[in-house]
């Protein structure tokens, strides 16, 4: 699994562009969005790699911020241009509000890109990049309030242990969200899906990465992934509570959560 | 698989109990009435995930503590949270925020709003049934009072002001942020249950009343108190003298007119109709006043 990474690190995003024709954006924003976060929010990103959920989680961490202090602002309106320029000051170094994103992937490449990117794009606060394993974190316990992981947790080997860290490093009240590839049940989109999976996929790798075999693997792990239902039931076995899960695109994809209480 | 589910079961009951306990070991005082007594349709998920049992779990003696008698059960600890989160209502409004702050309260990271419909419904509903839940306790405690000769039984008009009047103000803490939470209550996905609050909460009144005139049928008296409850409380929203008194005043018309009612032969049809009319006003004003909060 980790050669795998290793040659994909740089070409990871257009890939992703080319193999789900952009859609991977969308999921990933809905997943942010049901996360539905409030500043102050702490976030670990597992095989967060390039950074996409981390950078989302800031965009949204930060636009709730500023509409906070704007309904702020208009409650106060009979302040001092004193008291008005303070409240600017003080509000201005939190703009994210406390909240903090930590990105822990068990690649160095992946973590390298993801920090160039963010570079790239602007991000600095609030933002950490660890070196780790979904099986065995470097974290404490209880020390999150929201565990991502988008497109990671086929790859893991024993998904039971990442489940088990994930409840470890989670506060109470904590949420677990998964975002990965799923089970088709409609019999016509499957055979559709199927038909793009192995015939176009691989090809694309081989075109735009020179790496056919990467590729080719990728499309077999989400076949041998555990379906919807099963998944949930592992989530269950790891302690969480309330668990659940939303097919997007038919089940293409599925959000599953979980929260430990 | 048998076997694992032998092996993670206590362990999860251990680890989740852990946790659900501590948080009821905090506040001793459960109001399980308020959970059990009114029924309301949860958020509509994709796939519900297994239901709880609502209430206690049954207390049986067991080995090693596995299931021990105060096991919370997922819905108390919701319940719990919302609770909470109404002391941040009149700050952040009917929303998911007041939901997070209320569960930080509890110790819990503020993720755990991620339970509840973003949009605050469930707050609102939960807010909303306890306090029917709280008339009812009054009405029951006055109820009890009359029977032991205590206190005088009220005569009807008086009986229907004084319950109307209790359950308004329990909104006072919340009066500005109230119009929100009707329009809230007001979108599709939650009429059914609101409407079911408000209708058991009307019944609940009128069986305290124990009205015995024959002058009105089951339906006219539910559709009458609706009536004079809904409108009094739109008043209410847009009252500012001193202790809403006007809306008091309000009411006190609209019980005397409806006492009158009685006696017209026709009420029985118009009623109906007049309801209607009078939720369809009490929507758009509401939406009116809605705006209007927005707009300042």
């Amino acid at each position: 699994v980790y050669q795998v990474f290793e040659s994909v690190a740089k070409k990871y995003d257009v890939m992703n562009d080319s193999m789900t024709l952009g859609i991977h954006r969308v999921w990933k924003d809905i997943l942010v969005h049901k996360m539905n976060p409030s500043p102050g929010t702490v976030l670990l990103d597992v095989a967060g790699g390039t950074g996409d959920i981390a950078f989302r989680f800031i965009n949204y961490v930060r636009s709730v911020r500023e509409r906070q202090l704007q309904q702020k602002l208009k409650r106060h309106q009979n302040l001092s241009w004193q008291e008005i320029s303070e409240s600017y000051r003080e509000d201005k170094f939190k703009s994210l509000g406390d909240s903090q994103v930590v990105v822990c992937d068990i690649n160095k490449e992946m973590l390298k890109v993801g920090k160039q990117k963010a570079q790239h794009l602007g991000y600095s606060e609030g933002l950490s990049w660890v070196l780790g394993n979904a099986e065995e974190l470097p974290f404490d316990d209880d020390k999150f309030d929201v565990y991502t992981i988008a497109f990671g947790i086929r790859n893991v080997t024993r998904i039971d242990l990442a489940l088990e860290e994930a409840y470890r490093v989670l506060k109470p009240g904590g949420r677990f969200l998964c975002l990965e590839f799923s089970h088709v049940s409609n019999p016509l989109l499957s055979r559709l899906y199927d038909l793009y999976s192995f015939q176009v996929i691989p090809v694309l790798g081989e075109v735009i990465a020179g790496d056919w075999k990467s590729y080719q693997y990728l499309v077999e792990s989400i076949r041998r992934f555990p379906p919807q239902e099963e998944l949930k039931a592992m989530i269950e076995d790891a302690g969480f509570l309330k668990v659940d899960y939303q097919n997007l695109n038919l089940g293409i994809v599925a959000i599953h959560s979980g929260f430990k209480l | 698989s048998v076997v694992r589910c032998q092996l993670y079961s206590p362990q999860r009951a251990l680890q989740v109990s852990a946790v659900l306990r501590r948080v009821s070991d905090e506040q001793k005082k459960e109001p399980l009435a308020s959970s059990s007594q009114q029924q309301f349709d949860s958020h509509p998920t994709n796939h519900q995930p297994e239901q709880e049992p609502q209430g206690p779990r049954p207390s049986y003696t067991g080995q090693g503590g596995q299931e021990s008698e105060d096991y919370e059960s997922e819905e108390q600890l919701q319940h719990r949270i919302l609770t909470a989160a109404l002391e941040f209502v009149p700050e952040h409004g009917w929303t998911a925020e007041a939901i997070a702050e209320g569960a930080k309260t509890l110790g819990l990271s503020v993720a755990a709003a991620g339970m509840f419909h973003s949009d605050g419904s469930e707050l609102i509903l939960h807010f909303v049934s306890q306090c029917n839940t709280k008339l009812s306790e009054l009405l029951e405690q006055e109820q009890k009072l009359v029977q032991l000769g205590k206190a005088e039984k009220k005569p009807t008009d008086q009986f229907l002001r004084d319950a109307v009047e209790a359950r308004l103000r329990m909104l006072i803490p919340y009066i500005e942020k109230w119009p929100q939470a009707v329009s809230i209550l007001l979108l599709p996905h939650n009429i059914p249950s609101s409407l079911n609050l408000l209708t058991s909460m009307i019944d609940d009144i009128w069986q305290y009343a124990g009205d015995q005139s024959t002058d009105f049928n089951w339906y006219t008296r539910r559709a009458v108190l609706t009536g004079i409850y809904n409108t009094t409380e739109l008043v209410m929203m847009q009252d500012s003298s001193p202790d809403f008194e006007e809306t008091w005043r309000f009411l006190e018309n609209r019980v005397a007119d409806a006492m009158n009612m009685g006696n017209a032969a026709n009420q029985v049809q118009s009623t109906g109709e007049a309801v209607v009319q009078g939720l369809m006003g009490a929507a758009v004003t509401i939406k009116n006043l809605a705006g209007l909060n927005q707009r300042r």
